[in-house]
């Protein structure tokens, strides 16, 4: 009998099965169109609770006093853009980290650890997946939410803002799997990502400016990247000001992110990972 | 081999005692499961916390002074009392209404048929859980949002308490309906759950007065009975400043207030029965 | 009629609806049951033999009113179905789903104590019934840990241990013995023949046929939503008359199965694969003159017979006889 000669996946056959899970949970997707729907307005009628309370009790000095408090006084954008990088963080944290709890809650997990296909590649598939998601939501919701609040949402260095975000998005990914891998040793999964979704909402400034935090506060709130992501938006579009004073600088510290923070989190991953295939199996839920 | 009962009627409850106790039973059965999800439990006060301070930062934003605004009342009562209601509604229709859902997947759903126990004390059941646990998350986000944006206002409270108790028996009705709903379109809940958590949002203005909205939005408001709920109730305890109640004079809010209590439970659970029967003509009280 | 459960013409048809293409469904009728009628007897251990699909299970969830029937009567412990609901649950102990119906994050006792208190018993008295069953299905070690830390046969007994937990007069078990290992299943038999010494009537569900066979007194076998044989084990096995079984293991291709099939003095042919070879089942009239031409027209056919066994009818051979294919069948609608 002739022996069966294993060849580890090339680098074009760990692309295909990538794009085969991207594929696979677009096609899941678009059967829930309302989903996708509500992604679009959910994050207008979040930034619009301040804003009507805003309006409603500081009046015709809303503006100003908006202006006074963040640097601009187009508190439409400042909130959009505030909650639409959220829906980004959001879908991260949902998409990545739910989505390995949700596998093993359904024993799907460990059929796909059987497979010569990484865990990791999977998981990639599936944050391709999540950004094309998001991205369109965000910017859709952005659009329309300017449109509704009769704004233009064309104000400002639409290419710089989007730099932003092409550069945090990996990050970012990188944060969900480091929680992802939290949440498939605690397993209370929906609890967990609510609350680190939140927790990081708080952080980044969604609805705020982050000087208003305390020192402590505001330092632990720049270790995250959609902080630096968000306020690099703002800056470009509405002229808030970036941190360090130039564009240039914090995009520098978002590139330092992207080149730090995934490796960091596969690292952990990996050894979360290895914890259980030792201890209970990555099936057991 | 397993013992049998002699005489199996002395062993049973009957009429009221055995009423109260399934509601006793269901309602441990239930803060049994919730404390046993310990993280889940730490979480939901930590996330009410933070999404209570990052609405109310928001809105400081707004004012002259930003964070170091002196307290204001009336922006406190505004957006305090509001976020009750809001907590609670959210809460019932995830709590009672989507949890029809979570026993179908769970398997207990056809379990609970099985026995002869009322449904509708399962239900109160969820209502009571909701009571207690929805009651302490609103007590705490109040005294950190009024430590953040000013001292409570606290008039008229009896007429007040009235107006809650009132609005939320209606607020359960709508859980219950919605627990109907549930039945019949399963997973799709979970959308309609967050849509209309986020129409409530919007139009039923717990977070800013009603007069932020556009006059054609307002009249959408008046036709939803939980805007008055909200209108009354906070216009009643911030000791009905000029211009509150928004929405109609008092009278006519307090009467729709007292019609949607009572009848909203009464119509809900009715709606579920027939859900119900649906479930049990084409089998789906399984399907998950 | 004095049964403890009487079925008149009980029918169940529901609507589906079968895809088409991106956004065109068609709507199907399945009639999952079609005029069933039957008597259980009290103090009998009934079997509802048949396959996946075959519509035992949709029959048992009518008869605990879980599903609203079409059209047809039944009666139940006395009460009548639709009518007198609640007391028809206060009165049956059921296992169904098998491990799914039980609260995770609830231990075993826990969660037999709470479904003790949805059947009103007193708190004493379910505190007291939860550990007598404990103890009897020797669910000790595990009673106290949380549902979810349990192994599937772990869970299946639990859910067992739960039908009792009202000591009804009429049990209802629908495939219990799935996924148990070999002693626990035997385990679990010997407690259901202790409960009907007791007095109990029980409903049992299988399609496994040695079960119905060991264990009940009488059974209806269930094939596409209709009883097609009812009565006591022997009887049906007598039932089908001067006809024998020959079993024929080996290398048997479809033509070959189709050819003996059409032999005279056969009623039927069945084929079905097992552990990697066909067995091929046939029906006859008289098995000495017909088994030549059977071994006559194999060979033909070149196949390899391993194995020729004539066999004592087993319930099997009547499901087969009656409905042309074996209990392993898969009959869901698709």
């Amino acid at each position: 009998m002739t022996a069966t000669t294993y060849k580890p996946p090339t680098p074009g056959q760990q692309l295909s099965a990538l794009l085969a899970e991207t594929r696979l949970r677009m096609l899941n997707i678009s059967r829930y169109p309302g989903q996708l729907v509500m992604e679009i307005i959910i994050p207008i009628v979040f930034a619009a609770m301040p804003m009507l309370l805003g309006r409603a009790t500081a009046g015709a000095d809303a503006g100003a006093n908006f202006k006074a408090n963040t640097g601009t006084a187009n508190y439409v954008a400042f909130l959009l853009i505030g909650s639409n990088v959220f829906t980004l963080v959001s879908n991260a944290f949902w998409h990545i980290a739910y989505w390995l709890r949700f596998e093993q809650e359904t024993g799907t997990l460990e059929a796909v650890y059987l497979t010569p296909t990484s865990s990791l590649t999977l998981a990639s598939g599936v944050a391709l997946y999540s950004v094309i998601r998001g991205l369109v939501a965000a910017l859709l919701a952005y659009f329309v939410g300017c449109l509704v609040f009769r704004v233009n949402p064309f104000e400002g260095d639409i290419v710089l803002a989007l730099a932003f975000i092409v550069v945090g998005l990996i990050p970012l990914y990188g944060i969900a799997l480091l929680f992802g891998a939290l949440v498939l040793k605690v397993k209370e999964s929906n609890a967990l990502i609510n609350l680190m979704q939140w927790g990081v909402g708080f952080l980044m400034g969604i609805f705020f400016p982050i000087t208003v935090m305390p020192p402590f506060v505001r330092f632990v709130a720049l270790l995250f990247p959609p902080t630096w992501m968000t306020n690099g938006v703002r800056s470009a579009l509405l002229g808030v000001g970036f941190f360090f004073g130039q564009w240039y600088l914090d995009w520098a510290v978002l590139w330092a992110f992207l080149l730090i923070v995934p490796l960091f989190s596969f690292w952990a991953f990996n050894r979360v990972e290895g914890n259980l295939k030792r201890n209970e199996g990555v099936g057991q839920f | 081999m397993l013992p049998t009962s002699s005489s199996p009627q002395s062993t049973l409850l009957t009429g009221p005692a055995a009423w109260w106790d399934t509601l006793i039973a269901s309602t441990k059965k239930e803060l049994l499961i919730m404390l046993r999800y310990p993280v889940e439990f730490v979480a939901s006060f930590a996330q009410v916390f933070l999404i209570v301070i990052i609405l109310t930062l928001a809105g400081l934003m707004f004012s002259e002074n930003g964070v170091r605004s002196e307290g204001n009342s009336t922006m406190a009562g505004l957006v305090i009392y509001g976020f009750i209601l809001f907590m609670f509604l959210s809460d019932t229709l995830w709590g009672i209404g989507y949890n029809v859902r979570r026993e179908q997947k769970q398997g207990t759903l056809e379990q609970l048929y099985l026995s002869p126990a009322s449904k509708f004390l399962t239900m109160l059941s969820r209502i009571t859980i909701t009571l207690i646990w929805t009651g302490s998350l609103c007590i705490l986000s109040a005294m950190l949002m009024s430590a953040m944006i000013g001292r409570l206002p606290f008039a008229n409270l009896p007429l007040g308490l009235l107006i809650l108790t009132l609005a939320l028996s209606g607020t359960f009705g709508t859980g219950f309906a919605f627990a109907a709903l549930t039945l019949r379109v399963r997973e799709a809940g979970q959308t309609i759950a967050n849509l209309a958590q986020f129409a409530f949002m919007v139009l039923c203005a717990p977070f800013f007065p009603f007069s932020a909205l556009p006059e054609w939005l307002q009249n959408v408001s008046r036709v939803i009975p939980l805007s008055y709920g909200v209108d009354a109730f906070r216009s009643t305890l911030m000791g009905f400043p000029n211009g509150y109640p928004e929405l109609a004079p008092l009278g006519v809010e307090i009467a729709i207030v007292v019609a949607f209590g009572l009848a909203m439970p009464v119509l809900g659970f009715w709606l579920y029965q027939r859900e119900e029967d649906h479930a049990r003509k084409n089998g789906s009280l399984s399907e998950y | 009629m004095n049964g403890q459960v009487i079925v008149e013409n009980l029918t169940k048809t529901y609507l589906t609806k079968q895809r088409k293409g991106l956004f065109k469904s068609e709507e199907k009728k399945v009639e999952a049951l079609k005029g069933v009628s039957l008597e259980i007897k009290p103090g009998e251990i009934f079997g509802l033999l048949g396959p996946n699909g075959a519509g035992k299970t949709t029959l048992i969830k009518c008869l605990t009113t879980l599903l609203l029937p079409t059209s047809g009567r039944a009666v139940v412990n006395g009460y009548e179905l639709t009518k007198q609901d609640n007391a028809i649950r206060a009165t049956v102990g059921c296992m169904l789903m098998g491990e799914r119906g039980l609260y995770w994050k609830l231990s075993g006792r826990e969660n037999l104590v709470f479904f003790g208190a949805l059947y009103h018993l007193r708190p004493a008295a379910r505190q007291q019934r939860a550990d007598e069953i404990i103890e009897r299905l020797n669910l000790g070690e595990i009673a106290d840990r949380a549902v979810e830390t349990y192994s599937s046969g772990q869970k299946m007994k639990l859910a067992f241990a739960k039908a009792l937990i009202n000591d009804a007069p009429l049990l209802i078990l629908d495939e219990p013995t799935n996924t148990l290992d070999l002693p626990s299943a035997h385990e679990l038999r010997a407690v259901v023949r202790d409960l009907n010494r007791q007095g109990k009537t029980v409903i049992y569900t299988t399609h496994i046929m040695s079960e119905a066979e060991t264990l009940c007194n009488r059974v209806a076998i269930v094939d596409r939503g209709e009883v097609l044989a009812l009565g006591t084990v022997d009887n049906l096995k007598a039932s089908l008359g001067r006809e024998a079984v020959i079993r024929i293991e080996g290398v048997i291709s479809t033509e070959a199965s189709q050819a003996v099939g059409r032999l005279p003095g056969v009623s039927r042919a069945v084929a079905a694969a097992t552990n990697g070879h066909s067995q091929l089942t046939v029906v006859a009239q008289d098995q000495a003159a017909t088994l030549p031409r059977v071994i006559e027209t194999l060979a033909a056919y070149k196949a390899v017979m391993q194995k020729i066994t004539p066999e004592e009818v087993t319930l099997e051979d009547v499901f087969i006889a009656r409905t042309g294919r074996t209990l392993a069948d898969d009959t869901r609608v698709k």
